[in-house]
């Protein structure tokens, strides 16, 4: 429970520093950034999931974090370039993924309180 | 590379997510959809209208400049104003109906059911009512008609057709069957708005209702004999 708090915690403060900070960038590229955070998100919820299952890799979270959200951006930057909507990949993987991760957080954190019952 | 604690991770790691989503909201996007085929072609559709719009205003600024360069040389004295105003009484009477006009077109008789019917059949069907002239006025006029007459009663934008019982009423006079329409125009494309299958003319013909139509080189239309007079309505602005 505590680590998807962390996130939520982590996530709400994000948002405050992102509305009180003057800073935007071109809309051109909100569809790649909107698909790198889709993939940034997957990283972090399988981030709680290894922390939970207590094999939580610095490295893989960091290289996933950082290049899951790239080869989004890349896929969905190729996509907009070659006329198809690749990004759909991305969305489509990193979603289900994410409803997976999500889904394993569940399970692990019921039955950690089933055993402490 | 040591291993800190995940929790601390995760935490910063959320933060910048969420630094990327408030910025990301923001900038207040207007919702991405992927473009389709029929997007394209409304979008087409769109530029096309609006470039036919602009030729049109060009046209326009064409026939201002025209004008104003004839009214640079009635300043000047070169043109003489009568002579420009009658012409312009003229154009304005022609298309108010004040002068008889002559041309090409189409002669529409129609006349109540002449058959026979027993006694108690519905009387209403067989004869011809208000709405029937107006439903062919307008045909005529969506064919391009430029003058109609119904039984030489010229038939202008302000015409009222009015049922009377068996007579109907066009300008404040009355009219009895048959009536005879008039209308100048392209005759082929006026014939073809009252006679095609499927228009209003074709329907009455079901009714058993007389309704001849005749293509004429030369048609008559007398000029509207009333007066206009607006007692509520005013001009506003300086521009025709």
């Amino acid at each position: 429970m505590i680590n998807l708090f962390f996130a939520l915690i982590g996530i709400l403060i994000g948002v405050v520093i992102g509305f009180l900070l003057p800073y935007t960038y071109d809309t051109t590229y909100s569809l790649y950034v909107s698909v790198a955070i889709l993939a940034c998100l997957d990283s972090v919820f399988g981030g709680i999931r290894s922390n939970l299952e207590n094999n939580f890799n610095i490295r893989i979270f960091l290289s996933g974090f950082f290049g899951n959200a790239i080869l989004a951006a890349f896929l969905a930057y190729l996509g907009d370039r070659l006329g198809v909507p690749l990004y759909y990949a991305a969305i489509f993987t990193f979603g289900g993924r994410l409803f997976e991760n999500f889904a394993k957080i569940r399970r692990i954190l019921l039955f950690r309180g089933k055993k402490s019952n | 590379m040591k291993n800190p604690n995940p929790k601390i991770i995760l935490t910063l790691f959320s933060i910048m997510i969420g630094v990327f989503i408030s910025t990301q909201i923001k900038m207040k996007l207007e919702t991405i959809t992927p473009i389709t085929i029929r997007s394209l072609q409304t979008m087409k559709a769109e530029i096309n209208a609006l470039n036919n719009e602009i030729a049109e205003l060009n046209n326009i600024i064409k026939m201002k400049e025209e004008e104003l360069a004839l009214l640079e040389n009635i300043a000047k004295g070169d043109d003489n104003i009568i002579n420009i105003l009658l012409e312009d009484i003229k154009y304005n009477k022609i298309h108010s109906g004040k002068t008889a006009l002559e041309g090409p077109g189409i002669i529409i008789k129609m006349y109540d059911n002449p058959e026979e019917r027993p006694f108690g059949y519905d009387l209403n069907e067989d004869v011809i009512h208000d709405v029937d002239i107006l439903n062919i006025i307008n045909d005529l006029r969506i064919a391009g008609a430029e003058a109609i007459s119904i039984n030489n009663e010229r038939v202008l934008s302000t015409s009222e057709i009015k049922c009377g019982g068996p007579i109907i009423r066009i300008n404040g006079r009355s009219s009895a069957t048959p009536f005879v329409i008039k209308a100048i125009g392209d005759p082929k494309v006026l014939y073809a708005a009252v006679n095609a299958p499927g228009t209003y003319g074709d329907l009455l013909k079901i009714y058993n209702i007389g309704f001849e139509t005749s293509i004429e080189d030369s048609i008559y239309i007398p000029a509207y004999t009333g007066d206009f007079q607006f007692r509520y309505a005013k001009p506003l602005g300086k521009d025709d």
